[in-house]
């Protein structure tokens, strides 16, 4: 009973954790530029092939991350220049011509990949035995990964020249403009580094689930809410977002069932919009 | 759907006339006149778009195959079969739609469909039995209506020779049934729990997971581990059913419990992948590997016709074939698409199939079932169960 | 009237020509259809986008499914429930608008992604509540409509319903209430300064669309005999979305022509052009990137030159206004406002007692602006009173306290920029004059007053209705925000900065129509103002603000002599 307890607690854990690092990318593009990128799944699922692909090739698994970087700082430049740079002040529009983007890239996959289910082997496989529990290895070096992405987000937002560039640029663009910061290219770089980060995540969740052309529709809602009730603009709003959500859901589906889980996510979440919409850790 | 309930009457005569007055009645006397010798048009429905759409292809070939088979040997009742696929994959209303198109503007003479059970009932409401619709693939049986016939496996099918062997053989007690929430998986367990109690075993644990929503598994299967059953019962399908297994086996539960899946076939097999396979089982009326001399006739035949890029044969792609070889010999022997002469001479119909003969009983098939063992991803069967009846039978 | 005669026998003839197939085909978009408009309502006119909409549809094709199958043996009660069905959804509609949009502005597109939330919310109730939904297999055997039999019958009650509908939506749009949305989209701040209640305004429009939804959903279920979870999913709400964008969201005809044109082409084409969702995919990229007119802004041309031109020109005297009002008397009494840490207003106390003109002057950040939004009731004081002619109004929104005869105009000229000029200068004379019913009714376009006669004499670019707000120059931009302040008829008119960025020219113009308000009104005009020579020429009394708090008050000469001004002024700005 003791370790039903501990293990589900742990499950807890986990959930927060791959959430906080799967909203990353959308966290950033929303809460610094008001751009919601519906197709943010779409990026999850593009480092989810390149983890497939490196593998099918027989590279070893780290190769995914810089090819997912590349193909994700690409895709997201061709994207930001194309699709979000004419629409930054219309944030309905860039709203439904992302969700085009989505839907675009869901079919290029589907078109390249098949409409079937590839399967990503574990690159650390087994399980390890620690608090009398046993936990599978790869999602506890997953836990400890999305909390030192998060982390050295943070600091680098916080502490780094381009980090106070962005926070001059979120806070008053025009003024920023005048400072003689790029806003244009700055705000460029933001989206990218969105995407890159959408992609890291495919990365890493590869090898848990089914990589399929579709997969990119769970994460995008998801990680909306998670923003919606931890507030944008922070990296501790994320995460108590991703505790709150992820931590829900993991909680009730441990304690009762999944059917549950899933409800008391879309309630919390549509509380949370209706209630305080500027989450629990708003910025400013 | 309102229209189709009756029969065309005075007002659709008038309609028609109409239409034809304005747009000249020539088209149509020509289409009559070239009725007699024209093709057997068969509306295909398969999952084109959307997630089930990975079967799409394979549904495809397998039908292809059987309706160039069949027209190199005269086709249907002297007419060469014209397949019209057609996409199933969206929301039943559109399906539908597309059935009162190929009814009213293709004159097709009959259905054969591969979707899930709601499509199936949006489309039994529109045909109305005007035409015979072959519903192939695995379902929760019990589908009795006019002109309508079912050849998938049924809960009583899977449920039946599979839980008698892991009782008999694995010595299994207990039981633990994990679906995904809708008809299917409720009606199989439900079939699935008499058999546990029949072979006196125990079922500890039934939950379900929602259907559609994003789930994952690791709640799920912590709750397992804790619960100790000797066999896992999924009656999860697709995305899920990989997940869980995937999760299962990254807790390393599969070393000590054995999984029992109902909607397994060779593609989710490949989502759930080799290191993730071990001590899982398949209960299903097909699978590429069975190892009968007709699979091996017909798979010669799939791969010379689709080369070395040919879809992945599995379960669902197959019934297709089956489809189309059950469309010829009901209409052979009921000599047209009449609706009560086919249901006649549905009784006891045999056709062929990609693993060998099916009997048709009360419009449902008894099936040969195969138990499989995965090992990696391929499916090794290591047993066979023939004739197991479909438990559930249609006035004919 | 010539263009919905022309629909009308479009939609007649259509079965006849196209044949049954696609007379049941167009009977299905056409339902759809009803819901898109709902979407261009929202959307096209009062600029906050509905992403779960088959909510409605949904919901109300469920309940009519219930009622079909229970009153099997009465079918025509089941018929009846119909519009109690459609009611109910809009209702439902109504209430999600109103308890969602309550804040102003930002939350819109909050509002989207609750509605989005809200339709998968019910989608996996649908899905999970098997004993009452019939679960992920649906809602079955619902019977038919009583009395129709084949296609084309159905056709022609769907094609009939799409065009109630249409005749509902086109009717609003020509009515006050549909130049009030489109004020809305474009500017919501000014819509709220000059009396009206913009919460409503959204809920209303949201009830709209949850109604013409509900009329599509009521009829699908006789019509398809089958409901499923997905008729409440984010399927058919994005699809529905994309319909209405790529025929045209802002025109009320484009949602039909895009979800018939789309709907059913993609039925078409789907199965036999490979790639086909691609094509879409990129094709609606291009025209939310390039056409956000959409395929309607393409024929809009055409379609309007067949409309005509039928208002004519006979303007209508508005009566007088619905409140009596208080004399005009505007007192803060230690009004203190703090944010945060920041202390904005400081127990400030002004008194403007009596008609006149009166300038408030200051150094930046002295709170001029601050004061000027907590009396139009857009900031909230911390602590301190404000009463406007004996009346308390700390507490109201800015709608009402326009009621109460206060008007504003903002330093940025602030104007409906995409309305005519006639409709902004209409939306002035509704403030306070109209009741909500009448905003039903299209002849208010034609109201006048004598006042609005005596700006347009004085101004004729201001009779110069067709042309749009945003052709104007500033100038002239400034001169028809005032006038419409003034139109409202206040007691108490705020003018922040009124010549800011003027020419000489019109800075003469503003300062006579400053005068003659203040005369005309006779109310009293208060205006922040930094330029010394315009105080000194209009000013009656000065009032100095410094730090959030009243500094020094009296004539020009007096306070220009006072020695705190001046150390304040000769210190330099904050």
């Amino acid at each position: 009973m003791d370790a039903l307890i501990v293990t589900q607690a742990i499950n807890v854990v986990y959930a927060v954790s791959t959430l906080a690092v799967l909203t990353l990318g959308l966290a950033v593009i929303f809460g610094l530029l008001g751009v919601l990128n519906i197709a943010h799944g779409e990026f999850v699922m593009i480092g989810a092939y390149c983890a497939y692909l490196t593998q099918s090739w027989n590279w070893p698994y780290l190769v995914a991350l810089p090819l997912t970087l590349a193909l994700c700082a690409l895709l997201g430049a061709a994207v930001e220049r194309i699709m979000i740079r004419p629409l930054y002040r219309r944030p309905f529009d860039t709203l439904v011509a992302t969700w085009g983007l989505s839907l675009l890239l869901r079919k290029i996959a589907e078109a390249i990949f098949g409409p079937g289910f590839h399967s990503v082997t574990i690159p650390l496989p087994g399980t390890v035995q620690f608090l009398g529990i046993e936990y599978p290895i790869y999602r506890v070096v997953l836990i400890a990964v999305s909390f030192a992405v998060a982390a050295v987000l943070m600091i680098w937002y916080g502490r780094s020249r381009t980090g106070s560039r962005i926070r001059a640029m979120v806070s008053n663009p025009e003024l920023a403009q005048a400072q003689g910061i790029s806003v244009r290219r700055l705000a460029a770089a933001t989206f990218i580094a969105g995407t890159c980060l959408a992609g890291l995540g495919g990365v890493m969740v590869a090898p848990l689930v089914p990589v399929q052309p579709f997969m990119g529709l769970d994460y995008v809602l998801r990680a909306f809410f998670v923003l919606v009730v931890g507030g944008l603009g922070s990296v501790p709003g994320l995460l108590s977002g991703a505790a709150a959500i992820g931590g829900v859901d993991s909680a009730i589906s441990a304690a009762s069932n999944a059917t549950d889980g899933y409800f008391a996510v879309l309630v919390l979440a549509i509380l949370f919009l209706w209630l305080k919409p500027r989450g629990l850790i708003a910025r400013g | 759907m309102v229209s189709m309930r009756q029969g065309p009457n005075r007002r659709t005569f008038l309609g028609a006339a109409a239409a034809g007055a304005a747009f000249g009645a020539l088209p149509g006397l020509a289409r009559r006149a070239a009725a007699a010798n024209r093709e057997f048009k068969i509306g295909l429905f398969i999952p084109l778009s959307g997630p089930a759409s990975l079967f799409g292809p394979t549904d495809r070939a397998c039908a292809e195959l059987a309706a160039e088979e069949i027209n190199k040997s005269g086709g249907i009742l002297g007419r060469s079969i014209k397949l019209i696929p057609t996409d199933a994959g969206g929301p039943p209303a559109e399906t539908a739609k597309s059935a009162v198109r190929l009814m009213l503007e293709e004159n097709v003479d009959l259905f054969i469909g591969s979707h899930d059970s709601a499509t199936r009932e949006a489309l039994v409401a529109t045909v109305k039995g005007k035409i015979p619709y072959i519903y192939t693939p695995v379902y929760e049986g019990g589908e009795c209506a006019f002109n309508v016939y079912c050849l998938g496996e049924t809960p009583n099918q899977q449920a039946h020779p599979s839980i008698g062997w892991l009782a008999a053989e694995r010595k299994a007690k207990t039981y633990y049934l994990i679906g995904d929430d809708y008809v299917w998986p409720r009606k199989t367990n439900a079939e699935t729990k008499k058999y546990i109690a029949a072979n006196g075993g125990k079922t500890i644990g039934e939950e379900y997971v929602p259907y559609g929503a994003p789930n994952k598994f690791e709640e799920v299967v912590t709750r397992i581990k804790s619960a100790k059953p000797d066999v896992v019962v999924s009656t999860l399908v697709g995305a899920d059913n990989v997940n869980f297994n995937r999760t299962f086996a990254g807790f390393g539960l599969d070393k000590n419990i054995a999984r029992l899946a109902f909607l397994l076939e060779e593609n989710t097999l490949l989502g759930i992948g080799a290191d993730n396979s071990r001590n899982l089982y398949s209960c299903m009326g097909y699978f590429a590997n069975v190892p009968s001399p007709a699979n091996t006739k017909f798979k010669a035949a799939y791969h010379a016709k689709l080369g070395p890029k040919a879809p992945q044969l599995s379960t669902i792609g197959v019934d297709c074939y089956a489809g189309v070889n059950c469309a010829h010999a009901l209409v052979a022997k009921a000599g047209g698409t009449n609706g009560k002469k086919c249901m006649a001479a549905s009784e006891g119909l045999t056709f062929k199939t990609a693993a060998g003969p099916a009997t048709m009983r009360g419009r449902q098939v008894d099936k040969t079932m195969f138990l499989a063992d995965c090992k990696g991803t391929q499916f090794e069967v290591i047993k066979t169960f023939a004739n197991v009846p479909s438990g559930s039978a249609c006035k004919t | 009237m010539r263009a919905a005669s022309l629909v009308v026998v479009i939609a007649l003839a259509l079965p006849l020509v196209l044949g049954q197939f696609w007379a049941y085909q167009l009977g299905l978009y056409a339902l759809y259809a009803s819901a898109a408009i709902g979407i261009g309502l929202c959307w096209g006119q009062s600029g906050f986008l509905p992403l779960g909409q088959a909510l409605f549809f949904g919901l109300s094709a469920y309940l009519s499914g219930f009622a079909f199958i229970a009153f099997q043996q009465h079918s025509f009660i089941a018929v009846l429930t119909m519009p109690v069905i459609a009611f109910v959804s809009g209702l439902f509609a109504y209430g999600i608008g109103f308890v969602v949009l309550r804040r102003p502005g930002e939350n819109t597109a909050y509002f989207s992604m609750i509605t989005l939330a809200l339709s998968l919310l019910a989608f996996q109730i649908a899905t999970s509540w098997n004993s009452v939904t019939g679960g992920f297999d649906g809602l079955k055997g619902i019977p038919g409509l009583p009395g129709l039999s084949d296609l084309s019958d159905v056709y022609y009650v769907s094609a009939a319903v799409l065009l109630i509908v249409l005749g509902l939506a086109s009717w609003l749009y020509h009515a006050p209430l549909g130049v009030l949305w489109r004020a809305l989209a474009q500017n919501e701040r000014r819509l709220a300064l000059l009396g009206f209640d913009v919460r409503m305004l959204k809920a209303v429009a949201f009830a709209v669309s949850g109604f013409m939804a509900g009329v599509g959903g009521a009829v699908y279920a006789p019509q398809q005999g089958i409901v499923t979870p997905q008729l409440v999913g984010f399927g058919l709400s994005a699809d529905l979305v994309i319909w209405a964008a790529i025929g045209g969201r802002a025109s009320l005809i484009g949602p039909v022509i895009g979800t018939l044109l789309v709907g059913s082409l993609s039925a078409e084409l789907r199965d036999s052009v490979p790639f086909w969702e691609v094509l879409m995919a990129l094709f609606f990229i291009v025209i939310v990137l390039a056409f956000p007119q959409g395929i309607a802004g393409l024929i809009e041309p055409a379609w309007q030159r067949l409309e005509g031109r039928p208002r004519g020109p006979a303007p209508v005297l508005a009566p007088k206004g619905l409140t009596d009002r208080p004399a005009a008397r505007l007192a803060l009494s230690d009004v203190s406002v703090h944010l945060g840490e920041v202390t904005i207003l400081d127990h400030l106390s002004l008194d403007f007692d009596r008609a006149g003109i009166f300038c408030v002057i200051g150094p930046n950040g002295a709170g001029k602006t601050s004061m000027f939004n907590v009396v139009s009731g857009e900031l909230a004081a911390s602590s301190g009173r404000v009463d406007l002619g004996g009346m308390e109004i700390g507490a109201l929104a800015p709608h009402r306290i326009s009621h109460l005869g206060l008007a504003r105009k903002l330093q940025i000229p602030s104007v409906f920029p995409h309305l005519s000029i006639a409709d902004n200068l209409a939306i002035a004379l509704w403030s306070g004059r109209a009741t909500k019913l009448q905003l039903l009714d299209p002849r208010l376009r034609r109201w006048t007053s004598p006042m609005l006669e005596e700006l347009k004499s004085r101004y004729p670019f201001l009779a110069s209705g067709g042309r749009k707000a945003a052709e104007l120059s500033h100038g002239e931009q400034q001169i028809l925000e005032l006038a419409m302040a003034l139109l409202t008829e206040p007691r108490v008119l705020l003018l922040d900065e009124p010549c800011a960025g003027l020419s000489p020219e019109e800075t003469g113009a503003v300062v006579d129509i400053v005068r003659w308000a203040a005369r005309r009104l006779r109310g009293s005009v208060i205006i922040v103002e930094h330029d010394m020579s315009l105080v000194k020429e209009l000013a009656e009394l000065v009032y100095v603000l410094h730090n959030g708090t009243l500094l020094a008050r009296g004539s020009v000469a007096a306070v220009q002599a006072s020695p705190a001004v001046r150390a304040v002024y000769v210190g330099g700005t904050k």
